[in-house]
Order: C-alpha cells, then structure tokens, then sequence
C-alpha cells in the first residue's frame, strides 16, 4: 500500500450537511462520531465543519429547495478526491416527503440527494443507525484510497 | 422592540451564519447585526426545512397521516404521533385502555429525558465544553437504548396507533426490569452530572446573566415549555392533561430567565421524568393495550394540545371518510423563536449562539407550522 | 572542524524537533482528551502525521479570497518564522548577536500573531456571505447594512489578541532577563548554568505559570481559542486552506508547539534546544508535559468570552509583574 492511500486510511474528515431531513439522521449521525460509545475517531474518522478540510460528505435529508444550492456550493468547495455518503431514507429517494399522493411531484423537495451530487455510497434506514453510518463510511473509503 | 433593554440603533454590520454552522443542528439561518462584536440586532430565518408535511397529510387515511406525523421531527417524534393520534381518537370516541396510556407516557418521557440530554449536550458544545457534551451523549445512550428495545427502533419508535399502542412496544417482565435498571442509572449518572455542572466555575461564569428573558418579555413574546417555566412562571401543560392524572409530579420553574436557569432547568426536569416513569411502571395496570371495537365515522375540525418536551404541540384536523381533512400543526419552537432574537440582544457573538440555543430550538418541526399567537 | 558540528548540531536539533512536534497533536487527541472524555480516540500518528500528510496529496484548489497567491504564501511564511526563532534559540547560532535576545523572539512571535490577521482577512468562505441563500428578501432587518464574513470576525478578534492576548507571554519572557540582568539568551543560559535553574526560585516559579498561560493563548487552545471559536467563527483564519497549505497549517502548529516548550526550557532551565548536549531530553520532556498540560486544561474549560478573558489576562499579568518585581529584589 502505497504511503498516499495508507495516510488517507489514517485520516479521514467527514464534513455532516444536513439538507432539511427530521432531525432523526443528523443527530444519529452526530452521536456516532461523539458518543463515547461509538467514536469514529476511533476508527480514524475526524468530524469537521469546513469543506476544504473534509473528504467525505455525509448528506441527511429529502434536500428542501432551499438547501439545493449550498449543497452543491459546499460540495463544489471540497477538494478531490472526495466521496458522498447519503445517510438515511429520505436521502435517497425523497423519504415520505417526496412523493405526495401519486403522481403529484412535490414542490417543497428538489432531491433526493442523487439528482443534485454524484452519490458514492448509500447508507439506508430512517433513521439511519450509528453503525450503519461507521459501515457507510468503510465502503466509501476504496474510492478515495485509489484516487490520484 | 424592548423596554428592559438599552434600545442602541448603531449596527456597523451583519454576521450572517447559516444554513450550515456547527452551532446549529439543524438548517436554519441566523443574521446577527452587530456593533463591534456586540450583537444589536438578529433575525432568524427559517422555513429552510419546509417539506410541506401538512399538505401531505391532507386527504391521507387517518392511521398513515399519523405515522407520518412522526417523520415531522426525529427528536419529538413521538409527541407527534401521540397528539395526532389524540386529535383522533376524542371526537371518534375511542376509549384508550389504561394500559396503553401508561405505555404512552412511558414513551413520552423517555423522549423527555433523551430530548433534555441532547439539549444539554448541544448547549455544553457551543459552550465550547466538548468533554461535557460527550459525556451527556454517553448519558443519552442510556435512553436511546430503552427507546430502541420498546419500539424496535432508536429514532421514530410510533407506539401510539389509534386505540392504543402498538402490540410491539408491549411491555413485559424483562422490559420493565430493563427500565427500572435504566432509570436507576440515569438518576445517578445524571445526579453525577448536575454536580460537576453546577460546581464547575468555568462553565457557570460563562452562563450566568447571559441571555435573560424576564417574566415579563416571556409572556409577551409568547414563549412556551421550559423556555417559559424557566422565567418563572409555572405553566406546564401535563397539569392539565387527564393522561397524567394519576402521576405526581412537581412543575420546575427557575427564577432568572439565563441560559443557566434554562439549562438547570431541563436537568431538573429530568429527573422529573424519571420520577414519572418510575410511577408508571409501578402502577402499570394489567390488560389489554389496544382497543380495536371502534366506528370510523366523519369529525369535525379537532384541536389537541400536548406538552412535549420544548412546550405547547398543537394538532387539529378534521376526518373525511376517514381521511385527514384541514391539517395545522404548530410546533412550540414556533413560539420561542422570538425569545431566541431577544435573548441575543446586547451580547457578544459567542454568548448570542448560546442564546439562540438555550430556547431549545427545533426548527425541523417548526417548519411545517403557522404561527397562533396565544399568551 | 566545530563549524561542522556546529552545523551538524543545528540541523540534528531542527530535524529532532520537528519529528517530536509531529507526535503532539496526537498525544494531546488520543491520551488526553480520549481519556478524559472515556472513550478510545484516534491513533497517535493520525492527527499529526497522517493527516498533514494526507493534505499533501489532495488536489490544490484556488482559494476564495481576493489574494490567493498570498493567502497561500502565509502558512509558509509562518512555518518559516517558527523555525527561525527554533534556530536561533539552538547554542551554535548565538553568534548572530542581537538576534538571539529576547527582543527578537518576541518580534518572531508577533509575525506569527499578525499573520492570523492576515490570513483572516483574506478569506471569505463559503459558509457565510456566500452561501447562496435568499436573505435580503423584502421584510428583512436592516437590508442595507454591510455585510461581514466569519473570518472578518476572527481578524477582528486577532487584532485584539495582539493588544492585550499576549501580555502573559511577554511579561514572562522579560522575568528571566530580569534575573540575569541580560536580554542575550547566551547569557540567561550561562547564568543558569553557575546559579541553577531559575524556575526553582520565586520569580521562577511564577514566572513559568504565566509563561504556560501565554503559551495557550498563543496557541489559541480550547479556553483562549475565541479565535477560532467553533461555535461561531468555526475555524477562524484557516476556513480556505486546503491541501497541502492546510497541511502547512497542521505542522506549524505542532512545531510552534515544540519551539514554545523549548524557549522555556532556554529561559527557565538553562537548557538550550541541542542535539549534541544529553540535557536535550529534558526539552523533549517539556515540550511532551507542556502539550499535556494544555490538553488537562482544554478539556475541562469551555471557551472564554472577553468577559473572562480581560480578567484571566489581566490577572495573570499582575502575576507577571510580581514575579519581575520579585526578580529584581
């Protein structure tokens, strides 16, 4: 394993963007890197509030119109090689929000999460579990060891 | 906009934060207006998150509009589902067994005790105390693991259903033991907390006469739960409410209107909580918890208020052949977010994130609501 | 033949230190914080080494700021000034005069503040301002008012830093020039030397616990940090680096670290930072205690408001003075 890969294994800053989910995900997702009892760090996952420092992107939440643009600027601000982790039900295909009765599409969502930035890996369940997170992020990391 | 304080129109500029900050949980948007570092002036924009549930919700068969009620907020989910099954179940005349409405309070006051932790962990980390912020998520997993064995699930457990609980979060001899050890471990671990909280000077020098709300300006501004209660006047809907009638429980109120009297006010109501648990599991009566001998029949518009952990949850719709008609929910953080821009008037930005936060804002929930202004 | 052990000596002592600031951050993260905050923490190499690293190989982005050139430039001009102030506390370099006093690292370490100042004036990150959000909307407060990125703020905060955030640190210097009646280091070193140490005198002693104040508050950790606050101006002055300028950062401040311990061992042990002389394990030890000590403090304060900072400063000011009084007596 080459040095470039192994430091990245060894240090890996996750940035959260919680894009208008319930709350459920984000503050799961906020107890496994702070709760003693799970720790990321752990594992070597760092949490950060800046793009330019983060390599993974975990995203929560159905994506409100509101929230469309600053997702896509912070992601645009993050430096390659970089993975998106999308967290939770409603991340990946819009939740309960995103289709009301039928065929009518929702005005509120622009999501999901896919339809806005390139989505590497997808960690279901609503809400998601703080170990699934931990999952999530591991088969995620393959894509950011064999980057240039 | 106020009496108590110093009205100064000086503004050199706007520290806007937001929609996403590590303060902030959650996206919301706040614009600070400052002289110096001196906050003159905020404004706090929400609506960011507004997914349109309450038009989702309309023309939904009742028992899927109230598991959707749940997704509203993944802190107070089950004070949703609860009150929207209530706002069902009186006009349909639905008798609740009494064991089921023991669950019920169960439920709501595990939420209670996990929602006050998260509170306390999110306060202590804009303090910028990261080792108390830990050690409460370390608390809270007590009761995130007592949630996940009675629903199945850590987040968005849905006990209530119409006429009962869910036959899943029946509890039996070795849940009720699993609670009983929790509650005695939390009592400790939390007692063990306020002590080196309260004792610790560092952290009471930096909350003490910060973000005061009087009596006054409170009532005005129409604040709700603990956020009222912490400026003294004691005003707690669960009085009220003939579901807790048979529990004994004191209404904590703090004095001062701070950030510390807010803080030291959830920890005290936590143990208020456990209390009310520890009762109920006492006194839970033997039989059945759902009652399915019910007549689906057509309702006029129904309001039911609840007090949930952040104050006054407001659900009113009415049934259409058995489809929500006329949804309104308004959340209490609604209410507080004018005590959040008044609290921060006069502070330094540092303490002006403190007192946004010390309302205990959900703004998750808020934004699905109208605004009622009641006082 | 001394020209080359000197030479040998000042480039052992650099290349040592820079490998033993390279563990800190790590011990500070992983034995410290982790252990009071009971949980296992990350490896010991990973926030130091692994993650400087790491920001070495990812891709270099132009940063948002009206001068991005010189935005990148500071971390190294920084790193630079840390190691020229390691240089000329190294024995073999006092020949240089009047650049080996404390006169001259105090100089050192005021380009090290201003260049927060810079930097933050120079950023503007995407979390605030430019977060494309719809604010100035019809019905707004006060739509006219100028508008201030987060980092503005943070240069704010630098600049008063540079007024009174220092004091502590300064007055410390000046208790061992005090004693020795000198402000060259080869005299303090060489009247410690004859006399002892001159942390075991009064003086000393309270002269060491200002020096360790000052060294957080030149650190920014977690109580002083109001600069780079998390609850508010996130990561202050460092929001735009990315890649290997932010690796630059990362080492920097573990260096500064190191420089930081070894500049009191100088000047309240007699122990000058050189490889060829056994007493430089004692710098190493300091410079590993004074970390510890830091992360002691830092993981059980919150973070200082001015409301607590003026009087912390200021008293611990007044104990400065003392201890320089207490000198001359």
């Amino acid at each position: 394993m080459s040095l470039k890969s192994y430091s990245r294994g060894r240090a890996i800053h996750v940035m959260l963007v919680y894009t208008g989910g319930c709350n459920g995900c984000d503050i799961e997702i906020v107890n496994c890197i702070f709760s003693p009892k799970f720790d990321a760090e752990q594992y070597k996952v760092f949490l950060t509030w800046n793009p330019r420092e983060a390599d993974v992107l975990v995203v929560t939440g159905p994506v409100t119109k509101h929230n469309e643009k600053p997702l896509l600027e912070i992601y645009n601000a993050i430096p390659e090689p970089k993975a998106v982790v999308a967290a939770g039900a409603c991340a990946l295909m819009g939740g309960v929000y995103k289709n009301i009765h039928g065929d009518i599409p929702s005005e509120e969502i622009a999501g999901p999460v896919d339809q806005i930035i390139p989505v590497d890996a997808k960690v279901p369940g609503c809400a998601v579990r703080p170990q699934d997170i931990v999952a999530g992020l591991v088969s995620a990391l393959p894509l950011l060891l064999n980057a240039d | 906009m106020d009496d108590n304080k110093e009205k100064r129109t000086v503004i050199e500029a706007e520290i806007p934060m937001g929609t996403v900050h590590p303060a902030a949980l959650e996206p919301y948007r706040v614009r600070l207006f400052v002289e110096d570092e001196i906050v003159r002036d905020a404004e706090i924009t929400v609506g960011i998150n507004h997914r349109g549930v309450e038009r989702i919700m309309e023309g939904l068969p009742v028992e899927k509009a109230n598991s959707l009620t749940e997704k509203i907020c993944g802190i107070c989910s089950n004070s949703h589902i609860w009150n929207s099954c209530l706002t069902a179940e009186k006009p349909l005349g639905i008798e609740v067994p009494e064991r089921a409405g023991y669950i019920r309070i169960i439920m709501e006051e595990l939420e209670r005790l996990h929602s006050h932790l998260l509170y306390l962990a999110h306060g202590s980390e804009v303090l910028g105390h990261e080792t108390f912020a830990m050690r409460l998520f370390y608390i809270r997993e007590t009761v995130m693991e007592l949630l996940g064995m009675i629903g199945g699930n850590r987040v968005h457990y849905g006990a209530s259903i119409l006429g009962g609980v869910r036959p899943r979060c029946e509890l039996d001899e070795m849940r009720i033991q699993q609670i009983k050890n929790g509650m005695d471990l939390l009592e400790e671990k939390i007692t063990a907390f306020a002590d080196r909280f309260v004792s610790d000077p560092l952290v009471m020098s930096r909350i003490t006469g910060v973000g005061v709300i009087s009596q006054k300006d409170a009532l005005r501004l129409a604040c709700t739960g603990p956020t009222l209660r912490a400026t003294g006047v004691e005003k707690d809907l669960r009085r009220d409410m003939e579901e807790y009638d048979p529990f004994e429980f004191d209404v904590i109120t703090q004095d001062d209107g701070d950030v510390k009297s807010q803080l030291l006010m959830r920890v005290m109501e936590n143990f208020e909580s456990i209390k009310i648990i520890r009762q109920a599991i006492r006194d839970l009566p033997p039989g059945p918890i759902t009652n399915r001998s019910w007549e689906m029949k057509d309702t006029p518009l129904t309001k039911s208020y609840i007090e949930v952990p952040r104050g006054t949850l407001y659900h009113s719709y009415a049934l259409e052949d058995g489809r929500v008609r006329n949804c309104v929910i308004r959340t209490p953080s609604m209410a507080n977010i004018g005590a959040m821009q008044y609290a921060c008037i006069g502070h330094h930005i540092t303490d002006a994130q403190l007192c946004v936060v010390q309302c205990d804002p959900c703004f998750t929930c808020t934004d699905r609501a109208i605004q009622i202004i009641e006082i | 033949m001394s020209v080359a052990y000197s030479v040998i000596a000042v480039l052992g002592t650099l290349v040592v230190a820079f490998i033993v600031s390279l563990l800190l951050p790590g011990i500070e993260r992983k034995f410290i914080h982790a252990r009071i905050q009971q949980r296992i923490g990350p490896p010991i190499t990973s926030p130091g080494i692994m993650a400087p690293i790491k920001f070495f190989f990812k891709q270099t982005i132009n940063p948002n700021s009206p001068m991005p050139r010189l935005y990148n430039a500071l971390p190294l001009i920084s790193l630079l000034v840390v190691t020229v102030l390691l240089l000329f506390l190294i024995p073999q370099m006092y020949f240089v005069g009047a650049l080996a006093s404390v006169i001259a690292i105090i100089g050192f370490l005021k380009v090290e503040e201003v260049m927060y100042m810079f930097m933050g004036s120079l950023s503007r990150s995407v979390l605030s301002v430019r977060m494309p959000f719809p604010d100035i909307v019809k019905g707004a407060k006060h739509p006219e008012t100028p508008r201030r990125f987060l980092e503005e703020l943070s240069t704010l905060r630098a600049f008063r830093l540079i007024a009174f955030g220092s004091f502590p640190v300064y007055i410390a210097l000046f208790v061992s020039v005090a004693v020795t009646g000198s402000i060259f280091l080869s005299d303090i070193v060489a009247y410690q030397q004859l006399h002892g140490p001159i942390l075991f005198t009064v003086a000393g002693a309270l002269g060491a616990v200002v020096f360790f104040i000052g060294y957080m508050i030149l650190l920014n950790e977690y109580p002083f940090g109001i600069l780079k606050a998390k609850a508010d101006v996130i990561e202050g002055p460092y929001m735009e680096y990315a890649a290997k300028y932010r690796a630059y950062n990362y080492l920097t401040r573990g260096f500064l670290m190191f420089v930081l311990a070894s500049l009191f061992a100088t000047l309240f042990l007699g122990i000058a930072p050189n490889i060829l002389n056994p007493n430089f394990i004692i710098t190493i030890i300091v410079a590993l205690l004074f970390p510890m000590l830091m992360a002691v403090m830092s993981a059980f304060s919150p973070i200082f408001t001015y409301k607590q900072f003026y009087p912390t400063v200021a008293a611990v000011s007044i104990l400065g003075v003392l201890a320089i009084v207490a000198a001359s007596l």
